[in-house]
């Protein structure tokens, strides 16, 4: 309290020395006033009554309040005090200090005003209890005057009317013009403005961020220390230690006098002997062998007992006089002497013996061990039934239709189409099925009629013929042959000889093209009228390629075909049209290895299949529509749906890929059934059949069916393994086809023969 | 069990249909295990216990209507009949083996065969048609076609000369005359208006018209009758090497694929069979279809027998089926024959046996069936190096059957000639 009291006087004398900022002091001071047990309802009222000179009554309060303090610690009464405050109003303002507070002060009229202002409104002194002097209403949630047009109630039990609130627009208005806006607050007790001065602002700022609120505080003052710290080397005192710090004392002695007396006598135990002891008390330990051994465990063996195991009832063999077929001949004694090693495994666990009598039956020699080993059934007899989930495996899996509800499917192989000398690597039949082609690595086409297989014609080529493919357009009559580099389309001279003879009206004659052609499209590919010599064979347009044409598939109505050359970079695929003698490069960038293009059964679409993806382009709009992920090292071939939804792709590692086109871009389904490389997949046109032929030398049959209800996803189910192929280095079965009417698979192997199964 | 067969004793009565092998109407006890030998030993026997003069027969068995090729009692399990009763054994004469005549060889395969009389007219793939005698001699080769010939029919003959319709994948069908005392054969028309090949090619009974089934799916019936078009035709065919150019007098659209074979039942009913998995009976008044009769695979064959009423197909699998196309609905399988290993490419019933029928497979083999054992064949008439193509019994002393060895077998069937002698 001194030292306070010091500060405060301290404070007086600054106010003495600063004298502009004077409110501020008053500001710092009125919390030390609230600590003080001042009287404050008088002040308050003193300063109702005084309106203009507030300032003077301030500083002069602060003196008052000062000496005040001072005189409480002299030990004076209140009552003086009171009299002089009420007396000595005019005393005060004739002391020096305020009068020279007052001279000070009244130049700078302006601030003067402001805080007088401010006064006003609070009173000087923020204590909660007295937070809005003029307002009787008390500490009542404010909110509850919010219908009523005042706000409580003043001295004078008048109401104290709401100020007029302006709308949105003034508020706009005077944020715009009034530069003290952002300070401005509105009391919540008087509902009254309040412009929040530089200090209050100064104040909200060093709270929020966590600082001491008054600014004048100094947090680092400097340390007094009162008590020292450092150790004396002398002793403060010399007083000589007393005689009980080393005389032993005597009623200790006594103590352990008995202590000892006690452990002669065996009453009282040392800590050794204490643990010896328990050691001894406590025994051998056991752990629990079941799980619990509880009540509940007790319940559940009445309600659910474990029975015992049950033991065959004694037979004949068991009796002490038993029929002679029942004793072991030598033969049944051989086998349970060479049993002796594992003796659970003797169909009976003794050897029957025959006694005169029964007076003369032995005491039963394994009696101690059969108890110990019945004894050990108990003890290990499980306490608990476990409940053992049984499933059957083949619930699991899927239900299929059985193979048989889904025929027809071809079984049995019924041709051979010999004639080839070397592999044969494709095939492909005539729309109407009464004939089939096929390309062989002899060089050679070989055109065969499919009911007898008879070899009608052989078209000999200049290289190795890796693909045929028949033009599936009814109306015209032109086979495909892609051979080495050479791209041949051959009138093969069967069936309607009408068409025919259309057929090489059409191709004899070549379209005058006014397009001019690229370079990029010059260089890889030229057509040709066949020669002479070719033109025997039925050979009618030859197509040359600048690389070595791996795959020609058709467009379904017949006019368009694509070519592949794996080897042709950014030229790998070609798309050419028959009618216009044509060819296009639709792809300028490469990306990736083109394996096999495919064209969409009824969309403008094409599917290109690189080494790991498939691609299927928009032709009309010349876009990019889906790329389907395969996730498989190196694809062989794909075949598509009739319906156009579904694709089948078959991989050199092993699988068959089902996509749903509609469904995503990842395999519906994948398909391990081969045991080597897939080599080429089909769907049949008419029925829900597809077959892939592998190298394993096997073709695999499977139901394929897509349903028309979109919800309902293709059901697929592997049907037939033909294997009839023989293996020749490595390669099996090559390609397969279906009849485009009949449920028969055309299957082409590195054994040189076509074979047909149905 | 087996044990027990051996000792069982079975009643029988042995019947007959022939005056010649009758037995005494006696219930006889036989053990059940015997088989189809041991009957035929006990059957002369007792033949000739009556009659000295019988000279020693073979007979076949039938219980149940079915003959016996196993032993009795498992004959009779199967039938699931008991032991108890007093069966019924009806004995037939055996049909004798045939004999291997001749072997006439071919350039290329042969495609078609048919006899007429001592004639044997053969269609072939090196698009040649010629006629043999039946014991061999190759009388004609006639070039006219200019693809491989699939099927050839007698139209009639008689001692001077003879009429025949070939047909071939040039999608024409020619009928040509051949004066047998000159051995000159010409071509009095070829027949225009199918748009694939022809396969299949029959004559009416009467021979006035015939109908040919081809590839476009289109059963066509044309007219034999050439008398009126000759005259008119002369210049043309001064022109041309061939004849007159015919068009069909009848197009029958029905089937969806190709037209397999062709026969005709009378002469206003025409058989078909396609490779649409169906076989339809034509009746030419009403230009359509009378009975329609469908299977689960394709047919390659059919042949139809007025004797027993039958119909016996071969399709797309190892066996030949009986149908009945009087039976509404026709799709009742009466019997099913199994015993080829390969696809069966021809049958055809006997013309006077009613219930013998031979078929020709991809398996080599022709096999002479009874139709009332349907699990194995009477006789493998083997000889073929390859698949057999067609097969021919129209002249009932002989079977003759083509194939891609490049031969004709023909086959000499023993029991007309001996009832021949008889009568």
């Amino acid at each position: 309290m001194l030292r306070k009291n010091v500060l405060k006087r301290d404070f007086v004398d600054d106010k003495t020395k600063q004298t502009k900022n004077d409110f501020v002091d008053v500001l710092q001071n009125s919390p030390e006033e609230s600590d003080g047990d001042s009287s404050d309802e008088e002040l308050v009222e003193e300063n109702f009554s005084s309106d203009e000179s507030e300032l003077e009554f301030e500083s002069d309060d602060d003196g008052n309040y000062v000496r005040k303090e001072v005189i409480a610690d002299e030990n004076e009464t209140s009552d003086v005090e009171a009299s002089e405050k009420s007396d000595d109003i005019e005393d005060y303002s004739d002391d020096d200090l305020s009068d020279s507070d007052k001279i000070i002060n009244k130049p700078d009229s302006t601030e003067i005003e402001y805080i007088s202002e401010r006064n006003d409104e609070y009173n000087n002194s923020d204590t909660s209890d007295e937070e809005d002097i003029r307002n009787t209403l008390g500490n009542i949630p404010m909110h509850w005057y919010d219908e009523y047009k005042h706000i409580g109630y003043d001295w004078n039990a008048k109401q104290i009317q709401k100020p007029v609130k302006g709308d949105q627009i003034d508020d706009f208005l005077r944020k715009i013009e009034d530069p003290n806006f952002w300070r401005t607050v509105k009391d919540p007790q008087t509902g009254q403005e309040v412009v929040l001065t530089e200090d209050d602002i100064g104040l909200i700022r060093r709270i929020n961020s966590g600082r001491v609120p008054d600014s004048q505080f100094n947090e680092y003052q400097p340390w007094v220390d009162w008590f020292t710290s450092e150790v004396e080397k002398m002793p403060i005192t010399n007083v000589p230690d007393h005689k009980r710090s080393f005389l032993p004392s005597v009623s200790e002695k006594k103590k352990i006098g008995k202590m000892v007396h006690a452990l002669k006598m065996g009453w009282m135990k040392s800590m050794d002997d204490i643990k010896k002891d328990k050691l001894l008390k406590r025994g051998p330990k056991f752990y629990m062998l079941w799980e619990t051994d509880t009540s509940r465990e007790d319940m559940r063996r009445i309600h659910d007992p474990v029975s015992a195991p049950k033991r065959d009832l004694p037979g004949h063999a068991e009796s002490y006089n038993p029929p002679a077929e029942y004793l072991f001949d030598d033969k049944e004694m051989k086998e349970w002497n060479k049993m002796s090693d594992e003796p659970h495994k003797r169909k009976l666990h003794f050897l029957p013996q025959k006694h005169k009598s029964l007076r003369e039956v032995p005491a039963y020699s394994r009696y101690l061990r059969e108890r110990f080993l019945r004894c050990l059934d108990l003890y290990l007899c499980p306490r608990a039934k476990r409940m053992k989930l049984n499933i059957d495996a083949e619930y699991l899996i899927p239900k299929l239709p059985s193979p048989k509800d889904l025929q027809p499917f071809p079984t049995l192989e019924s041709l051979v189409y010999h004639g080839h000398t070397d592999l044969v690597r494709s095939i492909s039949i005539e729309p109407k099925g009464e004939y089939i082609v096929s390309g062989s690595d002899d060089k050679t086409v070989k055109i065969w009629e499919v009911a007898t297989a008879r070899c009608i014609r052989t078209i000999e080529t200049e290289d190795v013929v890796r693909c045929v493919a028949w033009c599936p357009n009814p109306k015209l009559s032109i086979i495909a042959i892609a051979s080495g580099q050479r791209l041949l389309l051959v009138n093969p001279k069967v069936g309607d000889k009408f068409l025919t003879k259309k057929t090489d009206d059409l191709l004899s004659e070549s379209p005058k093209s006014d397009q001019l052609e690229t370079d990029r499209i010059k260089t890889a590919v030229q057509w040709e009228t066949a020669e002479k010599h070719e033109q025997i064979k039925g050979v009618r347009v030859v197509i040359k390629h600048f690389k070595v044409i791996r795959q020609v598939t058709w467009h379904g109505r017949g006019d368009y075909f694509a070519t592949v050359m794996p080897e042709g970079a950014n030229r790998s695929a070609l798309i050419h049209q028959l009618s216009k003698r044509r060819s296009q490069i639709p792809f300028s960038k490469s990306k990736g290895l083109v394996q096999y293009v495919l064209f969409h059964p009824i969309k403008p679409c094409l599917f290109v299949a690189t080494q790991h993806n498939i691609r299927i382009y928009d032709l009309v709009k010349q876009e990019l529509i889906k790329k389907l992920i395969t996730n498989s090292k190196w694809i062989s071939g794909m075949a598509i749906h009739p319906k156009g939804d579904n694709l089948l792709v078959s991989t050199y590692d092993k699988k068959m890929l089902w996509f749903d086109l509609d469904l995503s871009t990842k395999p519906y389904q994948t398909m391990r059934l081969h045991k080597s490389a897939v080599r080429s997949v089909a769907y049949h046109l008419r029925y829900p059949l597809f077959a892939s032929a592998s190298d394993d030398s096997s073709v695999i049959v499977s139901h394929g069916m897509v349903y028309n209800d979109l919800l309902q996803n293709p059901l697929i189910v592997p049907l037939k393994k033909l294997e009839t192929h023989e293996q020749r280095e490595e390669f099996g079965v090559l390609d397969v086809v279906w009849h485009p009417m009949q449920p028969w698979i055309f299957s082409s192997g590195a054994d040189s023969t076509i074979r047909l199964y149905t | 069990m087996e044990v027990d067969n051996n000792d069982i004793q079975i009643q029988v009565h042995f019947k007959s249909k022939q005056e010649l092998y009758a037995v005494p109407d006696i219930p006889y006890s036989i053990s059940a295990n015997v088989t189809t030998t041991d009957l035929n030993t006990l059957v002369n026997t007792l033949l000739q216990h009556s009659n000295d003069e019988h000279v020693t027969a073979d007979f076949d068995f039938l219980v149940i209507d079915e003959c016996l090729r196993t032993t009795l009692n498992e004959h009779l399990r199967e039938k699931a009949i008991s032991f108890e009763e007093v069966i019924n054994i009806e004995y037939v004469e055996r049909f004798p083996p045939p004999e291997p005549q001749d072997c006439l060889l071919h350039d290329d395969w042969v495609s078609a065969v048919e006899t007429r009389g001592n004639w044997i007219l053969t269609g072939c793939y090196d698009t040649t048609v010629n006629i043999w005698t039946t014991h061999g001699t190759h009388i004609l080769t006639i070039p006219g076609h200019t693809m491989p010939v699939k099927a050839v029919s007698w139209v009639s003959l008689d001692e001077q000369k003879g009429t025949f319709v070939t047909c071939s994948q040039d999608q024409t069908a020619m009928i040509w005359q051949w004066n047998i005392e000159t051995n000159s054969v010409e071509c009095i028309s070829v027949c225009k208006g199918h748009e694939r090949g022809i396969d299949a090619i029959d004559v009416s009974p009467i021979g006035q018209r015939f109908a040919t089934g081809s590839w476009d799916t289109m059963l066509k019936v044309w007219s034999t009758d050439f008398s009126d078009v000759e005259a008119s035709t002369e210049v043309k065919r001064s022109k041309k090497d061939h004849g007159a150019t015919k068009t069909p007098k009848m197009t029958l659209q029905g089937h969806r694929e190709s037209i397999s074979a062709v026969q005709w039942m009378d002469n206003d009913t025409i058989l078909t069979s396609s490779w649409d998995h169906t076989i339809k009976v034509w009746d030419l008044h009403l230009e359509g279809i009378k009975t329609e009769i469908s299977g689960n695979k394709s047919f390659f064959d059919v042949s139809y027998s007025p004797l027993n009423n039958l119909i016996i197909a071969a399709s797309a699998d190892k066996n030949l089926k009986i149908y009945d196309p009087r039976l509404k609905g026709g799709n009742v399988i009466r019997n099913t024959y199994l015993g080829h290993t390969k696809w069966i490419q021809t049958v055809t019933w006997s013309t006077e046996e009613e219930f013998l029928f031979v078929s020709g497979s991809y398996d080599n083999q022709v096999k002479l069936w009874d139709h009332r054992s349907p699990k194995a064949p009477l006789y493998d008439l083997i000889g073929h190096g390859d698949k057999v193509l067609d097969i021919d019994w129209s002249n009932p002393k002989y079977i003759v059957s083509g194939g891609c060895d490049n031969s004709v077998r023909v086959f000499k069937s023993k029991k007309i000639g001996k009832e021949a002698e008889q009568n």
